[in-house]
């Protein structure tokens, strides 16, 4: 059997690029969850909002880019794929139970 | 309010019990894991080393052989190799003398505080070099260490380098007298010398190759 | 918040319990930023009180009292939050008293014996009586034995105050959070000649606790504050804290893996560990949109006029914000930095890893735990509207830089040490001085012991913001109104 690598070497000019994509990784995925969540809280218009979408695209490549970068198994690059494609409903699943909870448990106390 | 037509998705006992189940299941995988990990770095025994036989932390005994740390084509990083019989100290150390010694070391590790200073197994603190494998570093069987400690052997310039570390300095940044005895400086290299025998998976990388590179000096910069 | 003893206008013991927490915990706070400065300088300056108070001491007893305040700040928290959500006063609060003194006597004698006798010969006396020398956990048996039955009185009084009083989401969250955060520490007390054994276990009290038991402890902590300071729905507050308690403890308990990389535990942990460790920065993500949301939806509602939504405790509220950007900052963003095993297995116990431990520490802990302590002043002098002071500024403006500007210097110091020391010279030795003595690991130390100086001055004045802002002009005018709807 051919021996499985999993940690392959990694050369020393590699190591910058890793580290600013997997924060870009994160960063972008906080621009996409901020603008979604700052366009629902009305602080920015509406039509932002599919802006957050070009965050995401750009995370989703990112996150390629670092397993790709880490030399990681063709296994774990699909695992993180998925991952993505289900971050992106996240932010939406959270307003909809924002939304229901509301609806469910009425407005904040009024006092 | 039993009128409204309410989501699942919003009910409390819902997540509640959500999340005892999730939690529950990650303690239960984490045990199952835990039993087996534990299999797998429960300490060998002596006869496993007489038979050749390779465990993750090979038994105290492991101090009567030479140990090495090369490169493994089939898992694809270092591993130690326990290879031929050497004295240590001059003698060999039978199963409970070295157990004791083991223990005996691991006890001053502990009372002498070293991961405040260094990382062992790359934990503790980044005051000094990893201990991992220091039992093994170029720096101890190049010379460097037996000449400036006057002594023959790697196990005895530790020892001795333990006992008196500023009297010894190679940098500014020098490793204080803890106070530590002739005895419990051999055990201490008694200690390293077995941590320098467990499988880390390739931890610290081309750590086998530091000697040839320390040659070319760094690139980096 | 000394002179609160006097001017004390709590009704319920428990609270007055919780203040003498605080205070114990903002001492040792001190004291963990003076011992950090010895121990920075002499990464600079390696003569420095060489062989009378060595670099290990000072690190020793700059993270034994950070681990300590801030298990005082939470004892405290619960003490201040208890009475509040149940009901009713803590049941045995003589006891509550009595475990209080007891754990700051000895606490008080293990950081002299740290401090005067340092280290001990190699046995198992010194293991009992001076330190056990391994990270965070070093507080001798005697002390540990005694932590346990100090936390289990506390744990009794929690425990049976919940059974009698209202039963709260909060309060059942947090019931069953201390159960599993004290057990854990029975993980930490044994000796064993198996290095990996014992490390395989200290990661169970060391991770277990900060990113998995703590972190629902400040979920918890962050939706009482929302009730409290934003008048937030408890009920909405409490289904996201059910969601959060499933995300943190679902990656959380298997993240542990990534401890056991490299620590002669077998190769799947390398799987497991990336996995569910790369799934740890959602629930932060998550806690930080929840936290944002309601404090922007409340003061959304505070600016159209409509009465009661204002905010009742600015201090306390932006140092809960902060906490939400710090946790997922420090934790989430650093944390999977060096999480995956390709990454690990070079930056693993090098600054990057320094860098790391300060900036989530921080984020997720200190500034949430600083956050109750403004509003147990705000108890403490029944003020209904709590508002910053320059002091309270000027805090938060110096620890922030501080912290992130020693955080930054870390990270260089550690990409250098992975590049020279690691990723080139293959580690031992010579390629570790080689990488600590070059430009960019001493610049990066020197800023570091800056930036220590600028958290250091944010301190002071946060303690003096703490002690005399009960009394601040600022909100002075509303006390007789707070007194009454007290
Ligand atoms: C005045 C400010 C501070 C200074 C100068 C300072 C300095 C230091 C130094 C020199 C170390 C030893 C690092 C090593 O082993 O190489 C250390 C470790 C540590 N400090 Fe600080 N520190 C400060 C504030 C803090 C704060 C505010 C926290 C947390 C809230 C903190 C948490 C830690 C932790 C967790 C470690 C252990 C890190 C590890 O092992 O990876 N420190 N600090
Ligand atoms: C508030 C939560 C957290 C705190 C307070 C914290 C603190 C720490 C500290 C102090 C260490 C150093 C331990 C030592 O001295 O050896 C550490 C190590 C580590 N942490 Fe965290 N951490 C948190 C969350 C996270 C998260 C969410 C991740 C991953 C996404 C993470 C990944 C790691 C890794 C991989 C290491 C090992 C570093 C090494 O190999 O040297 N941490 N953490
Ligand atoms: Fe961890």
């Amino acid at each position: 059997m051919e021996p499985v690598i999993m940690l392959p070497q990694i050369a020393a000019d590699e190591f910058l690029r890793i580290f600013v994509v997997a924060t870009l990784v994160l960063v972008f995925g906080v621009g996409y969850a901020a603008l979604i969540t700052l366009s629902k809280m009305g602080l920015i218009p509406k039509r932002v909002a599919p802006f957050g979408y070009i965050f995401w695209i750009l995370q989703a490549y990112c996150l390629y880019d670092l397993s790709v970068l880490i030399h990681s198994s063709p296994f774990t690059a699909k695992v993180l794929m998925v991952a993505m494609l289900a971050y992106f409903f996240a932010p939406h699943l959270y307003f909809y139970l924002i939304e229901q909870s509301e609806k469910r448990y009425g407005e904040a106390e009024e006092s | 309010m039993s009128e409204k037509k309410v989501s699942v998705w919003t009910s409390i006992t819902f997540w509640r019990r959500s999340a005892a189940w999730v939690t529950g299941t990650a303690v239960v995988l984490l045990m199952w894991l835990t039993f087996n990990t534990i299999g797998q770095i429960s300490m060998g025994t002596d006869e496993d080393l007489q038979n050749g036989v390779k465990k993750r932390i090979p038994a105290p005994t492991v101090i009567n052989y030479k140990i090495d740390y090369a490169y493994d084509e089939k898992r694809g990083h270092e591993v130690p190799v326990i290879g031929e019989k050497e004295l240590f100290f001059g003698k060999e150390w039978s199963a409970d003398e070295a157990a004791e010694l083991l223990r005996h070391g691991k006890l001053t590790q502990q009372a002498k505080n070293c991961m405040n200073c260094h990382t062992l197994l790359g934990n503790g603190a980044y005051y000094a070099p990893d201990l991992t494998k220091a039992w093994l570093d170029p720096k101890w069987n190049d010379g460097t260490m037996t000449g400036i400690t006057g002594k023959d052997t790697v196990e005895e310039a530790m020892a001795e380098f333990l006992m008196h570390p500023s009297q010894f300095p190679t940098h500014a940044r020098m490793m204080p007298n803890l106070g530590i005895t002739k005895e419990e400086a051999i055990a201490l290299v008694a200690f390293l010398k077995h941590m320098s025998a467990i499988d880390t998976n390739g931890f610290p990388r081309n750590f086998s190759q530091s000697a040839k590179r320390l040659e070319g000096g760094t690139h980096a910069w | 918040m000394l002179g609160s003893i006097k001017s004390n206008k709590f009704q319920y013991e428990s609270q007055k319990l919780a203040m003498n927490y605080f205070r114990v915990a903002i001492v040792l706070f001190g004291a963990q930023l003076l011992m950090g400065l010895i121990a920075a300088t002499q990464f600079l300056y390696p003569s420095f009180l060489f062989e009378v108070y060595d670099f290990s001491v000072a690190r020793m007893v700059h993270i034994n009292a950070l681990v300590v305040w801030m298990l005082y700040a939470m004892i405290g928290s619960v003490y201040l939050l208890l009475p509040d959500e149940t009901g009713i006063e803590a049941v045995g609060i003589k006891l509550g008293k009595l475990a209080f003194w007891v754990l700051t006597a000895a606490v008080t004698v293990v950081v002299l014996v740290y401090i005067f006798i340092q280290v001990g010969p190699g046995s198992e006396a010194t293991i009992w009586l001076i330190n056990e020398g391994r990270e965070y956990i070093e507080a001798p048996r005697w002390a540990d034995i005694g932590i346990v039955v100090v936390v289990l009185i506390f744990y009794y009084n929690v425990f049976a105050t919940y059974m009698k009083g209202e039963k709260t989401g909060i309060m059942t969250v947090l019931v069953a959070d201390l159960f599993a955060l004290a057990g854990l520490y029975l993980c930490g007390m044994f000796f064993t000649s198996n290095i990996s054994m014992d490390q395989y276990w200290w990661w169970w009290v060391i991770h277990l606790w900060v990113e998995a038991t703590w972190e629902v402890f400040v979920g918890s902590l962050a939706a009482y504050g929302l009730i409290k300071i934003l008048g937030a729905k408890r009920e909405i507050v409490e289904m996201w804290l059910w969601i959060e308690v499933l995300m943190l403890f679902g990656s959380g308990i298997l993240g542990l893996g990534h401890h056991y990389f490299w620590i002669g535990t077998p190769e799947y942990w390398w799987e497991i560990g990336a996995l569910f460790s790369a799934l740890e920065p959602v629930p932060l993500v998550a806690m930080f949109v929840h936290v944002l949301y309601d404090w922007g939806k409340e003061q959304g509602h505070a600016e159209a006029g409509q009465a009661g939504h204002a905010v009742k405790n600015s201090p306390a509220m932006a140092w809960i914000a902060i906490n939400a950007f710090g946790n997922f900052l420090g934790a989430g963003i650093w944390g999977f930095f060096h999480t995956l095993p390709q990454v690990n297995i070079y930056t693993h116990g090098t600054q990057f890893t320094a860098a790391h431990g300060h900036l989530a520490f921080f984020g997720a802990y200190a500034t949430i735990l600083i956050g109750m302590m403004y509003l147990g002043v705000q108890r403490a002098y029944a003020i209904e509207r709590m508002r910053m002071t320059f002091k309270t500024k000027m805090a938060i403006a110096l620890l922030i830089t501080g912290i992130l500007g020693m955080t930054v210097s870390l990270t260089i110091a550690g990409y250098e040490q992975v590049l020279v020391e690691r990723a080139d010279l293959g580690g031992g030795w010579d390629a570790y001085f080689i990488a600590q003595n070059l430009p960019w690991m001493l610049q990066a130390m020197g800023w570091r012991l800056v930036m220590g100086l600028v958290m250091f001055t944010g301190f002071i004045f946060l303690v003096a913001d703490l002690f005399t802002i009960g009394k601040a002009k600022e909100h002075a005018e509303q006390e007789s109104v707070g007194a009454a709807a007290a």
